[in-house]
């Protein structure tokens, strides 16, 4: 591996500069009382001391992102004649996700094996993932959310990113993972770590410390398949639930979308954008017929999708980064963690009376 | 007795002829009670009660029809009781409300602004007239007054309006009348300013929808506009536009209905001020028809009927 | 966009005719604009197509004109919801997207040499024709072909042009009929299942194949479990909300099957296997 380098505190600013140069760099920025990755821009300070309450995930899979434009056009001489054209949108800038936490990064590598699969190569994602870098801050301490250790990652983790950022005193330890973190590492901004090297390492071995102990979720595929028809199971885990797409939204590793045209006159747009499992027109047919009307079946279908159908369609790896998201953003406090766990250790038999209580900490 | 163990015991003594009982139990840290589905004693036996049961449990009525339902509520959460049984969306004869003395919840916002962010909180505890955060081992004494939530510093229905069984002593109202001061100092900004200040808030709207499911009288669900094709009043697309659209049709169809819970806001997970929106339309509500949502069961929203000739509007003046 | 195949983008087409099939089924005969590709086109018998009418959205259909005759493809449309309606609304000449094939196909290699028993019940027809008139294409391949197909009155019931031709075709029986006597008609009058027992297909090297609303195949199954046909004998397909096709956007699965990709083909022992959310 390349060497490591040291970048002052101050010289966070500067290097922003440089990064922006060329392309467009996401930081996490306050907003309201959110914290939310907009590009950056002199005088941004970038909020890294807590995790931002939405994932990066815009910045490979938009919240809306145009698919073609169309526009009906009429044969001058012949005005009952239509023709239809398609234009397909440029390609997407460069862009750096700066400042994301692991967990954040994680989260485009269950896209991966979904959207850049041997079988199916979706143009648009894999596009921006390309454009897309990911300087990643290293979690110097986790939340009581975070479970990140459970699915196979940690604070430190680098999979996904291309550099790694590591606080330490006067400023962060720099890591490049892949080639392109090397070619950003470059800056003469950048010094030799150093002895700092050895801080960071420090910094991270406490952040593991920090963990709460980790749920177990081994032999959720099963489990969670065994619990398909329990539905007294699946009510009492949704009973609080209101059903909003908070959890999906904010999720790093929810990747579901609508196909929807927007039409205004002669022309418009077909358009994608996130959608929801656990909204009612998600599965909506035409008929009236509805494969998962309650709030009971949709949520069912979310959790699985992520500890149990997933993981057997992709050897075994779960579609949850940990970041805990889901948990702290839920107005109701839904704790998914919870749901996984109670599915794994109540025998598909079980009584109905478990409510769900307060995460095993 | 204290209020905690004469609710318990109140609904201990109804349980067998419930099917449930909606009230608050501990979520995934000291500071976040969750709703809690209460089907047997030891269920029960984990209800709490305080400034931390921040959720209104009349959301849940309209999707439990057919059930008989407890439900456990402050003031404001008695007040959607009585709006949701206004428009027959709830029947009072399912239903058993069990009722007891609010001083006021906390406005997780202040918190987070207080303490910086919520992510590490060890250990909450109410000392008088405080509650102390214990956070990534810092502990932070916040005065109840400073951070309970806005509604509650302007509350008049401390106790629930309507109640099978109420425990506790009654609290007085925090003020004689709510005079919107909040919205007349917003009015008191040019269109231009107000449009921008909206226009920032709606950016980060991640559109979940959690406003519109956390609301106990936002009934469509399932059928709203928000995703609808046919009408197509709103597009998909991530833009203020359509993020605006949708608030301002949503803060329409709560005129007059609106008891101003809170819960739009409260569950917004980026923080955008929503109620502020209800309230403003409220008072236009108060002003032309001297009308009150949730407040008396026998009242029929304005908006919901008809009078020839309205004494506030003067329709064929101009 | 990169050199990859844009799984997104239509191809445009252009409606050559259409038929109106019933009060509620209207088919449309389109070719791809581009004349190389229409040439190059090919898809199997049980494959579908997402249709576009730009500005309302895409729906998914069968095609069911056979991969033997490729003067057209051919999709027909029961009216239920925002795109079809909008389908209904054009005529030859208007232009289309579209973006076929997708998922799966009738495993009609396995079928070769066996008894073959087509049940169809109003617009579940579609998906049978394509597969029917491929096997005719390529008659020597198979045993006995029997069809019963039934609507619930005789103006309900598609592809009437074609029913005399299949009725006098000596290598194909055909059994008509509708769920209550009307004036005219000629054919039998009684529920599907109900003609299907009284019929009595042998399930002896035989292989039943049948599609319609989500009722009439319950109801199937269990004649056709009655008169000894086995799950891996029988063969349907399935109906889901779809928005990608390709296995992506997450709302066409059954636990771990997309019926986008993995279907909507699927033998009655797969069903089986699935959870049980259709």
């Amino acid at each position: 591996m390349a060497q490591a380098k040291f970048l002052k505190e101050a010289d966070l600013a500067a290097w922003l500069g440089e990064l922006a140069k060329g392309r467009k760099v996401l930081v996490p920025q306050k907003d309201g009382d959110a914290v939310v990755f907009k590009p950056w821009h002199e005088g941004v300070k970038p909020v890294l001391d807590r995790q931002a309450t939405e994932s990066p995930k815009k910045a490979v899979f938009p919240a809306s992102e145009k698919l073609f434009r169309f526009s009906y056009i009429k044969d001058p001489e012949n005005p009952g004649k239509v023709r239809v054209e398609l234009e397909e949108p440029e390609k997407p800038e460069p862009a750096l996700v700066f400042g994301g936490r692991p967990c954040d990064a994680r989260g485009f590598l269950i896209f991966d094996r979904v959207y850049d699969s041997p079988k199916t190569r979706d143009s648009y994602y894999v596009a921006r993932r390309e454009a897309t870098a990911f300087v990643t801050l290293a979690c110097p301490e986790a939340s009581n959310t975070c479970f990140c250790h459970a699915v196979g990652s940690g604070p430190a983790d680098t999979a996904g990113s291309d550099a790694l950022m590591t606080p330490v005193e006067g400023g962060y330890v720099l890591e490049a993972i892949s080639p392109k973190g090397e070619e950003l590492l470059k800056s003469p901004l950048l010094s030799d770590a150093g002895d700092k090297l050895a801080q960071a390492e420090r910094v991270k071995a406490q952040a593991v410390e920090s963990l709460p102990p980790a749920p177990d979720f081994a032999g959720s595929p099963e489990a969670l398949m065994a619990r398909f028809d329990d539905m007294g199971f699946w009510e009492n885990a949704s009973a609080k639930c209101i059903s909003c797409g908070a959890c999906t939204y904010l999720c790093p590793t929810c990747y579901c979308f609508s196909i929807t045209d927007e039409e205004s006159g002669m022309k418009g747009v077909r358009m994608r954008s996130w959608d929801n499992c656990m909204s009612y027109q998600f599965t909506l047919e035409a008929s009236g017929h509805n494969p998962r009307p309650t709030k009971a079946h949709r949520l069912k279908n979310r959790v699985g999708h992520k500890f149990s159908y997933y993981p057997l369609i992709h050897k075994g790896a779960i579609a949850c980064c940990g970041c805990g998201r889901c948990i702290k953003s839920c107005p109701v406090s839904v704790d998914i963690r919870e749901i996984v766990t109670m599915a794994i250790e109540a025998a598909p038999t079980a009584e109905e009376s478990a409510q769900p209580q307060g995460a095993k900490q | 007795m204290s209020v905690i163990d004469e609710l318990k015991s109140a609904i201990k003594a109804k349980l067998s002829e419930l099917d449930l009982v909606i009230g608050w139990g501990p979520g995934f840290d000291p500071l976040h009670a969750t709703p809690l589905f209460m089907r047997c004693e030891k269920d029960v036996d984990k209800l709490l009660w305080g400034p931390l049961n921040v959720h209104n449990p009349a959301t849940y009525l309209p999707g439990l029809k057919g059930k008989k339902v407890g439900v456990v509520v402050k003031g404001c959460d008695s007040r959607s009781v009585i709006e949701l049984l206004q428009e027959k969306l709830v029947k009072r004869e399912e239903l058993v409300i069990f009722g007891a003395p609010c001083a006021g919840v906390i406005d997780m916002g202040k918190v987070r602004r207080a303490l910086g962010d919520l992510d590490k909180v060890n250990a909450v505890s109410i000392e008088g007239d405080n509650v102390v955060v214990t956070a990534g081992g810092k502990q932070h004494t916040l005065p109840l007054a400073e951070v309970a939530a806005d509604k509650c510093g302007r509350c008049r229905y401390h106790n629930a309006l309507i109640s099978d069984v109420f425990v506790g002593e009654h609290l007085p109202p925090s003020v004689e009348q709510d005079d919107y001061a909040d919205v007349e100092a917003f009015e008191s900004q040019s269109l231009e300013e107000r449009n921008a200040y909206w226009k920032r808030e709606m950016q980060r709207c991640i559109r979940c929808y959690a406003c519109r499911n956390a609301c106990p009288l936002c009934v469509c669900r399932d059928h709203c506009i928000a995703q609808s094709r046919d009408p197509h009043w709103i597009g998909q697309g991530d833009n203020v536009g359509d993020k605006w659209m949708f608030q301002m049709i949503h803060a329409q169809h709560l005129a007059g209905r609106c008891t101003e819970c809170g819960e739009c806001q409260r569950a917004c997970p980026v923080g955008i001020p929503l109620l502020a929106l209800k309230r403003k339309l409220n008072k236009e509500i108060k002003e032309l028809f001297d009308y009150e949502a949730g407040v008396d069961p026998n009242a029929c929203p304005p908006l919901q009927s008809f009078k020839v000739e309205e004494e506030h509007i003067n329709e064929r003046g101009w | 966009m990169t050199e990859m195949p844009n799984l997104y983008l239509p191809e445009m087409a252009t409606i050559i005719e259409t038929v109106q099939e019933t009060p509620t089924i209207k088919t449309f005969r389109l070719v791809l604009n581009n004349e190389q590709r229409m040439k190059d086109f090919h898809f199997e018998p049980g494959q579908v197509g997402q249709l576009s009418v730009f500005g309302t959205g895409e729906a998914t259909f069968v095609i069911n004109s056979p991969p033997t005759r490729k003067e057209y493809l051919q999709f027909s449309v029961m009216r239920a919801g925002e795109v079809t309606a909008r389908l209904h609304s054009l005529n030859s000449g208007d232009q289309v997207g579209v973006r076929a094939p997708l998922g799966n196909w009738f495993p009609y290699e396995d079928m070769k040499g066996k008894d073959i028993v087509f049940i169809g019940g109003g617009i579940g027809m579609a998906p049978l024709r394509t597969l029917m008139l491929f096997m005719l294409d390529n008659r020597a391949d198979y045993g006995n072909i029997t069809l019963l197909y039934g609507a619930r009155s005789p103006v309900d019931m598609a592809f009437q042009y074609e029913l005399p031709e299949w009725l006098g075709r000596e290598d194909l029986k055909t059994t008509l009929t509708i769920d209550n006597p009307a004036q005219g008609w000629e054919h039998r009058v009684g529920l599907i299942p109900n003609v299907l027992l009284e019929m009595e297909p042998s399930a002896k090297n035989s292989v039943a194949i049948t599609c319609g609303p989500p009722i009439m195949i319950k109801f199937t199954l269990q004649a056709l479990k009655k008169l000894g046909y086995k799950d891996e004998q029988i063969i349907t397909t399935l109906e889901k909300r779809m928005k990608c096709g390709v296995g992506i956007c997450g709302r066409c699965n059954i636990g771990t099957k997309y019926v986008c990709v993995d279907g909507p083909v699927f033998s009655y022992a797969q069903l089986k296997e699935l959870p049980n959310e259709l």
